[in-house]
Parts: structure tokens; sequence; C-alpha cells
């Protein structure tokens, strides 16, 4: 009940909605089907924000040789690691990572269409079909009730592990296990929850996928060229236009980027010193 | 007496990582702030206490927005309270 009161306009908003794409509305969409293209909606909207985050990965290519160089660095420090690539976003201003104030907008949308399938009854008259493709019986009946709950269940937990491996791409390791593990444990809380929320979170996850190839589609494979050419011929360094631009932003990568190719000599020389 | 006055920060933390384990699995995503705005919301809570740690929480995550930089951000570096 805490939950629901500030959440009641919203609630009013989507069975407007879902009303007006409903069999009885203007769209006159069967049940099912306006539940899709509700999360469609919702998901369209949010695209806008993902917009800044698709140049942040594009401009990100360029940088991955230094990118490389400060995970290599700290390879066993995990928090020094995540800190000095933050670091390194910030310096150069790209983010691949996904912001999470996005993310809250999905919350309420998702607890309040729970609440909207739960008192389905003043949504979905007695006559109306609740069924959906021809296989799910009634979209407003518990996953378990039929095995097309089951079947679709399965679907979402593979749609889950694909958009978790999409959006914590930069997480650590561990962490991205857990992410990727906890859905399946989630299965039987699941069970007992309306056909018509599974529907909705297949159709969200399978756009976080989608969103998540065309993303990588646009990002190009190879970095361009200047970086490389940069670190072959340091003798040429002293260019008074570049690269007195490019050093002070990016203090500590450029001499590392610089000493890649030459790394194993470095070592040995610091060796021998010691 | 300051055990006692330290119970609503705890709870507060423990709705975090209650939310860490289930909406927090079930819409993954990322965070552009080290460390990530759920650690961020723990810390302050610890540090500062309920009211506080909410405030740092919640204006961190208006800061995580697709406009900002993101960047390295420890709660001991807010300005907000002194």
């Amino acid at each position: 009940m805490i939950l629901a009161s500030p959440l009641t306009p919203l609630e009013n908003v989507l069975r407007s909605i879902l009303e007006w794409m409903g069999p009885h509305g203007t769209l006159g969409l069967p049940w099912a089907w306006s539940i899709v293209a509700l999360t469609v909606l919702v998901r369209m909207l949010l695209v806008p924000l993902t917009v800044k985050q698709i140049h942040s990965m594009q401009a990100m290519q360029a940088h991955m040789p230094e990118m490389k160089a400060i995970q290599q660095r700290y390879k066993q420090d995990k928090q020094k690691r995540n800190e000095e690539l933050m670091k390194f976003y910030r310096d150069n201003n790209v983010n691949p990572a996904a912001p999470c104030l996005p993310l809250l907008f999905q919350f309420p949308v998702f607890i309040a269409l729970y609440l909207v399938l739960r008192h389905s009854s003043e949504l979905i008259h007695g006559g109306d079909k609740v069924s959906w493709l021809g296989l799910v019986p009634d979209i407003t009946a518990h996953a378990n009730a039929h095995w097309t709950g089951y079947l679709l269940l399965t679907i979402y937990v593979a749609s889950q592990l694909a958009s978790t491996y999409f959006m914590s791409a930069t997480m650590d390791k561990t962490q991205r296990t857990l992410m990727m593990i906890l859905p399946v444990a989630f299965v039987p809380v699941l069970v007992n929850f309306p056909v018509g929320l599974v529907l909705y979170w297949v159709t969200t996850n399978l756009w976080t996928v989608g969103q998540g190839i065309v993303t990588r589609s646009l990002v190009p494979k190879k970095p361009p060229a200047p970086p490389k050419r940069s670190s072959r011929t340091p003798a040429r360094a002293p260019d008074p236009g570049d690269g007195a631009k490019e050093e002070p932003v990016s203090v500590e990568p450029a001499p590392a980027e610089a000493a890649t190719p030459r790394r194993v000599k470095r070592k040995k020389k610091k060796k021998a010193r010691r | 007496m300051t055990v006692i006055l330290r119970v609503p920060a705890f709870l507060g933390v423990g709705l975090v990582y209650l939310y860490r384990y289930t909406l927090g699995v079930l819409f993954p995503g990322g965070c552009k702030y080290h460390p990530s705005c759920s650690q961020y919301a723990i810390d302050a809570l610890r540090r500062y206490g309920l009211v506080r740690g909410i405030f740092l929480a919640g204006w961190r995550l208006l800061r995580c927005n697709p406009w900002s930089r993101g960047g390295v951000d420890y709660v001991e570096q807010q300005r907000l309270f002194r």
C-alpha cells in the first residue's frame, strides 16, 4: 500500500494507455499485444537517453589502447583499476557505462504495470480474449498455471542473461557472474506472477538485447589510425600542434601508450637497476 | 545510545542491499561513476546517517544522468554537508 499510493497516477496513465490500445479502445489490439506495445512505447521514450552513450562508445574506440594499458597495469587491484578507468573516462570525456537515472524510470512503470495486471478485473472484462498467439490461454493467470507459462519463463531467463550480457559490459567479472546467476534463482518467485508481467519482461529484455546489438554494430570495430602512428614514431612527437594539445589532457595514459611496444624492455631495465 | 541512533541508517543500508539483489538484478545496468550509485548510497548512509545519506545518494543519482561526465566520486568528496 505504501508503494501503491504514489504510483496511483502512473497506474491510471498506464491503464488508460492499455485501454486505448486494448480490444475496446482505438487500436483494438488483444490484451497481450497491448502489453507488448506499451512496453515498446516505454522503451522508445527512453531511447533518446541512450544516444549520448552510443556516441560515447564510438568515441571510446579511439582510446582503446590506453584503456587496455590501464586494465593491464591494475590487473590485480580491482578497486584501483575501476578508479583509474573512471578517471580516464572523465579526462577524455568518454564514458561507455550506462547511467543509473534512466534505469529508475523503469521501476515505477514496472511496479504500476504489476498493480494494473493484479487488479486486471477492472480492465479486462469477462468476454475479452486474454489468450496470446493461440498458445497462452490466459495472460492474467499465474505463470505456473499452464506449460506455456514455463516456456515464457525460460525465454525470460534467456533474454535476461542476454540483456545482462549487454548491460554489464563495464562490470567486473565476479559481479557479472552473480548478475547472470540471480535471474535463475528468481524463477520460483516469478512463477507466481501473472503471465502478462512475464510478457512485459521478455519484451523489455529483448528490446535491451536489440539495442545492444544495434549499438555494437554502430561502433566501428577497428580503432582509427592516429594513435597507432604516434606510438610507432615517438621521435616525431614534437609536432607542435598535436603533441602539445593532447598530452596535458591525459597525463598518465600518454606515456603508457608510447611505452606499450617496449614494455618488456623497460621492465627488464627496472629489474636490473634494482 | 549511539548504537540506537545508527539503527535507521542501518535499515537504509539494508534497503540498498535489498534493491541490489532484487530490482538491481531484474533491471541490469551499470553506473558511470566509481564507486557505483548503490555503493555510494551505502557509504553515505554509513557515514552521514539516514537523512543526510538519503540526500547525498539522491543527489548522486540525479548526477548519474546521460549528460554528466561520470568519473571517480567518493562520499568523502561531497560538499553538501560539512
